[in-house]
């Protein structure tokens, strides 16, 4: 089976972050590969190793990004397309849906694997808008995929249940973290992935128009969340501690 | 509206309340929308919330999840209602189709909201972003807006009024399906729906085998609470998935939170950190969770609990 | 790809292991750069003040580039003694530091040495060896690989990579430093700190007042005295664009002795009247710890070089703490600069075995490093002394108390003043032999 998998690179959350008149002020070097992304990078390799098939992965960045275009490449991925954006200008998931919608217009491919959302902003639109925009069936939020002759099977982590679903190729599927843990590259594959195809892309080379490319949603600016602050913490021994916080559940929070 | 459990979702009568507050202030009206296999079952549990008009759709196909059609039945509804605003509570099923329905409606959305509001231009809302650690403002202009909001962002009041109850035709070949739902596998999860619960007990890799998961059960069944578990958890199969709490998994707020044996990494803290009361128990004292918890407990969790149900069991009588 | 052989295997892309790659790469050497952390800088939670100017070696003017690694040049330096209320402080600024290359910057490492990867990346890119010189991180290099006791390539899991050569960057943690046999295993306790380091935020204007900064100026302040609780160190403050380092470096057998835990310590140097009032209103965004060489030379492997391999950085242990600053970074930056450039010589010569690699170790003994290590062996030693930490900074901060008091009252000569404090914290006796000691030792 051919493979696309959208790959995003986001800021690492875990990364210090600043705001600084309402500006996000990040330490631009801490960019990484979209977490969801990564597994859904891992779960197209595990199903062509199995089934035989190819992965390209296709990214919408500047050319900073192309660093996490290369993880991917060494995780296995074989091929990779980097469509330039620039740097400066901030995309919706929409825009992003269609970049990716125009590129795919004339490819062939089975499956396009994204995240279920972007780290980062928690989006989780970018997936189902470009599914509907290349009218492919599609499903969101897998934890499994398996193939059976031209179907993908779906696991998909639903409200309470999971649901199993078998979508007809080509199709669409947004994937969690949790149906993996994707490998990290090992040397043999940071070597390679110097040597793999990577094609860059125009945006302006592909058929867009003005609207297409023009946010309906946009950032206005960030705030610190009001933070919690730290309570009571009680190290005695455990039943102490234990019998105080129950009795303060009960008497000050009023919770119990 | 969401439905689970033969219930409206109180996530989904949080938005109608604030949606028909918002009506008011504007001069316009707020409509409800059910697609279920039982929808006309639940007019009337949803009209105490004060809709103008509840539009029902009830149709076999939606006895389990499943987008194609139920993206159908919302581009009717909208065809139909022609709504500038089209707020969802942010349910796994919701997530399931916004953003395809908002590309096929040429719509801007702002998912996972925690507060909105409307403007001049549009939709205002605030946006919890980089692992809920930080809120983005975000406008988001057009004819038509969809939002999809966190629970636990408003409250959910009655307010009744004179509800019109329409019902849509709706009907769906199986033919055009290019997706078949084989199965569902129905949580072994707890019974108790944990975007709604008011009390919550959950599970970390701290709690290593069946006696940590039998004192967990003993705990939420004097609270009466619901069982959480982080991704260590769910990840390993001690859990169901369904259970997870934080960033890929459910956003909670309840009025109880009781971490046991979490270490309070964002991913977790982005789906639990508006609980109103948090409690942690954890033998690292240095543990994350403690900058954010109201009472934390120091120590091994299996010397903790016991004594800390007894006392509560004392408390509830 | 079995039989790629590469000139050169650097493991770890700490300061020592950037510099030396960055010649590499000048150098069109086909080389493997191999870092553990998910970045280069993921694991690097120190920094503070690179001195000295190599890094204008590597990258020429980076002072001019935007978005350059370093946060703010020091023109601005203190040395604090403290008591329990008091400090008393030589203080230094100059104009004449605001003129590049700077006698030293300050960096934040995570970010720092992220940045200098990217400029190796540049030099590779620009290099003959494009496609087949790398950048590899999220790899831990578990073994040098040797053949009849020369060095021959590294193995990481189950793949093993051949080179020429290795230098190895892997800082004090120095691990494959002992594998190959020029350390032994146990090191004293006696010799190794361990730093702590707290980076706490300000509004910049904020910032940028309260330090009298003007646009990227910097100060840097080293602590002596109640800093420390007690126990065998000091502390330090810099400042960065936005935020502060503020930190200490403790001895860890002293630290066991009186069973005390460095975070403690540090809520008790902050807790400290005047840096209380210094660093108010400030977040802490990070906390990190991490452990430093003590810079003894006792400490040193045996020999930083074999046939094959040379040891450079902190691995090396090559560190200055002599009490006016932390040379810790520099040093590793020299070395490694020196060690690539062995490297160099040895392909062209062919020749790669100890006779060549000897070559590194006369550069560096002919250098700033060891020469300052050797002559300051003694300043590191009194620093190590229980008077440095204790009596000393009580004596001038009890002196500085009374000289700068005027209490409408006759007087008094500070020499009188000097003496009575000298009485009440050390004897005359103990303080001859320290002045003494610190005259020769500096
Ligand atoms: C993109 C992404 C999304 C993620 N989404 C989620 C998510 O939705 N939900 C989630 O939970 N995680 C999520 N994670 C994972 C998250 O980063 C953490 O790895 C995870 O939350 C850790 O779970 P934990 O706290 O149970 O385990 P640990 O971090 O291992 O902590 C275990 C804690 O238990 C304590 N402990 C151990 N034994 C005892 C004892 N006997 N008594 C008391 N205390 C004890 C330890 O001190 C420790 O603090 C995500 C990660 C990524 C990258
Ligand atoms: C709190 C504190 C404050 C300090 N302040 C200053 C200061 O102000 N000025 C100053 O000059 N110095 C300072 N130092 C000292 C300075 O940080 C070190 O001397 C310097 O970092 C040494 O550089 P290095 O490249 O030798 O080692 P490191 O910077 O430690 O780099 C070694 C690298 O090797 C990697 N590595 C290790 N083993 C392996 C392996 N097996 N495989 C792959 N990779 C590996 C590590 O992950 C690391 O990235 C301070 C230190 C501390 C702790
Ligand atoms: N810039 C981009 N380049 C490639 N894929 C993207 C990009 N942005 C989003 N995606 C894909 O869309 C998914 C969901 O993104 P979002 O809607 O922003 O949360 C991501 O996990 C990616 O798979």
């Amino acid at each position: 089976m051919k493979f696309y998998v959208c790959i995003k690179q986001v800021p690492d959350v875990n990364a210090p972050i600043q705001i600084r008149e309402g500006q996000l002020i990040q330490d631009a070097s801490r960019m990484i590969l979209n977490a969801y992304d990564a597994s859904a990078v891992e779960e197209a390799l595990v199903l062509t190793e199995k089934y035989g098939g190819e992965v390209e992965v296709v990214l919408i960045g500047p050319d900073k990004a192309k660093e996490t275009i290369r993880k991917a490449l060494a995780m296995g991925a074989d091929k990779a397309v980097h469509i330039q954006a620039d740097a400066g200008k901030e995309y919706d998931s929409a825009v992003y849906a269609n970049v990716l919608a125009a590129y795919f217009k004339d490819k062939e491919y089975d499956v396009i694997a994204c995240g279920k959302q972007a780290q980062d902003t928690d989006a989780g639109l970018a997936g189902g808008m470009l599914a509907k925009k290349l009218n492919l069936p599609y499903t969101t939020n897998a934890v499994a995929l398996d193939v059976e002759d031209e179907e993908l099977i779906v696991t998909r982590q639903g409200d309470s249940g999971q649901e199993v679903i078998a979508l007809s190729t080509p199709c669409l599927v947004t994937c969690s973290n949790d149906m993996n843990d994707p490998r990290i590259p090992s040397l043999k594959g940071i070597m390679q992935s110097k040597r793999k195809p990577l094609e860059t892309v125009e945006l302006s080379s592909l058929d867009l128009d003005e609207s297409d490319l023009s946010p309906k949603v946009s950032i206005t600016g960030y705030q610190e969340k009001p933070e919690r602050q730290a309570g009571k913490k009680f190290e005695e021994e455990p039943e102490e501690g234990a019998k105080k916080v129950a009795k303060l559940l009960d008497e000050e929070a009023n919770v119990v | 509206m969401a439905i689970s459990d033969g219930k409206v979702k109180r996530s989904s009568l949080e938005v109608l309340s604030y949606c028909r507050k918002l009506a008011e202030q504007h001069g316009h009206e707020a409509e409800a929308v059910i697609v279920d296999a039982n929808a006309s079952a639940y007019a009337e549990q949803v009209k105490r919330y004060g809709p103008s008009k509840i539009y029902l759709i009830e149709d076999p196909v939606f006895q389990a999840h499943n987008n194609t059609p139920l993206l159908k039945a919302l581009a009717k509804v909208i065809d139909k209602s022609d709504p500038y605003l089209f707020a969802f509570a942010s349910t796994e099923s919701t997530k399931d189709i916004l953003g395809a329905l908002a590309a096929g409606q040429n719509a801007a959305v702002l998912s996972d909201v925690s507060e909105f509001e409307l403007t001049d231009e549009g939709v205002s809302a605030k946006r919890p972003v980089m692992a809920a650690k930080i809120l983005a403002s975000a406008t988001a202009k057009g004819d038509r807006i969809f939002v999809s909001v966190r629970s636990g962002s408003y409250n959910a009041e009655e307010a009744p009024a004179d509800t019109e109850v329409v019902n849509i035709d709706f009907s769906f070949d199986e033919s055009e399906l290019r997706s078949t739902l084989r199965e569902v596998i129905s949580g072994s999860g707890d019974k108790i729906d944990l975007s709604e619960a008011e009390t919550i007990v959950a599970a970390g890799r701290g709690v290593k085998d069946e006696e940590g998961r039998n004192l967990i059960a003993e705990l939420a069944s004097v609270l009466n609470a619901g069982i959480g578990a982080s991704r260590a958890l769910t990840e390993a199969g001690v859990y169901d998935p369904s259970l997870q709490i934080g960033q890929t998994g459910k956003v909670v707020s309840p009025q109880l939170y009781i971490a046991v044996g979490i270490s309070g990494a964002i991913q977790h803290v982005a789906g639990m950190s508006n609980s109103k009361v948090i409690v942690a128990i954890n033998k690292d004292p240095d543990a994350p969770i403690f900058d954010i918890a109201d009472y934390g407990i120091v120590g091994d969790l299996y010397k903790v609990l016991p004594p800390f149900i007894e006392e509560l069991k004392k408390i509830r009588g | 790809m079995e039989d790629e052989r590469f000139d050169c295997i650097v493991v770890g892309a700490g300061v020592a292991g950037l510099a030396a790659a960055m010649v590499l790469a000048r150098n069109n050497m086909k080389f493997l750069l191999i870092e553990k952390g998910e970045f280069a800088g993921a694991k690097n939670v120190s920094g503070g003040v690179l001195w000295g100017n190599d890094l204008a070696r590597l990258v020429p003017e980076y002072w001019k580039e935007e978005e350059g690694g370093w946060e703010r040049f020091i023109n601005h330096r203190r040395l604090t003694f403290m008591d329990e209320q008091s400090t008393f402080s030589i203080d230094f600024k100059s104009a004449h530091f605001n003129q590049t290359p700077y006698t030293g910057v300050v960096v934040l490492r995570s970010k720092f040495d992220r940045w200098l990867a990217d400029k190796v990346q540049e030099a590779i890119d620009a290099s003959d060896f494009a496609m087949e010189s790398f950048i590899a991180p999220n790899i831990k290099v578990d073994e040098v690989l040797m053949e009849h006791d020369k060095a021959v390539g590294i193995r990481t899991g189950e793949e093993k990579f051949y080179a020429d050569s290795v230098i190895i960057a892997e800082g004090v943690n120095n691990l494959l430093t002992r594998q190959v046999g020029l350390q032994d295993d146990y090191v004293p306790a006696d010799h190794v700190l361990t730093g702590i380091k707290e980076v706490i935020r300000y509004d910049q204007k904020v910032l940028e007042d309260r330090f009298q900064l003007n646009g990227l100026s910097g100060m840097s302040n080293e602590f002596v005295g109640y800093a420390t609780d007690g126990v065998e160190g000091g502390g330090f403050l810099y400042t960065n664009r936005d935020t502060i380092s503020i930190g200490l470096v403790l001895g860890l057998k002293d630290l066991r002795k009186k069973r005390k835990s460095p975070h403690d310590i540090l809520n008790h140097f902050k807790a400290h009247p005047v840096i209380a009032d210094t660093i108010r209103d400030g977040e802490v965004i990070e906390y990190s710890a991490h452990v430093v060489s003590s810079g003894d030379k006792r400490l040193m492997p045996r020999e930083l070089y074999k046939d094959g391999i040379l040891i450079c950085g902190e691995a090396a242990n090559l560190l200055m703490n002599a009490g006016k600053a932390i040379q810790g970074m520099d040093y590793a930056m020299r070395s490694g600069i020196l060690a690539a450039e062995t490297i160099v010589k040895a392909k062209e010569k062919g020749d790669y075995t100890s006779r060549t690699m000897k070559e590194y170790r006369t550069a560096l003994d002919n250098s700033y490093v060891i020469k300052d290590m050797n002559g300051f062996q003694d300043a590191v030693h009194m620093l190590h002394s229980p008077q440095m930490y204790k009596d000393v900074p009580n004596l001038i901060c009890d002196f500085g108390r009374k000289f700068f008091s005027i209490r409408n009252e006759p007087t008094r000569k500070s020499r009188e003043l000097m003496s009575e404090s000298i009485k009440k914290h050390s004897s005359y006796w103990d303080l001859v032999k320290l002045g003494i000691k610190g005259a020769r030792s500096l």
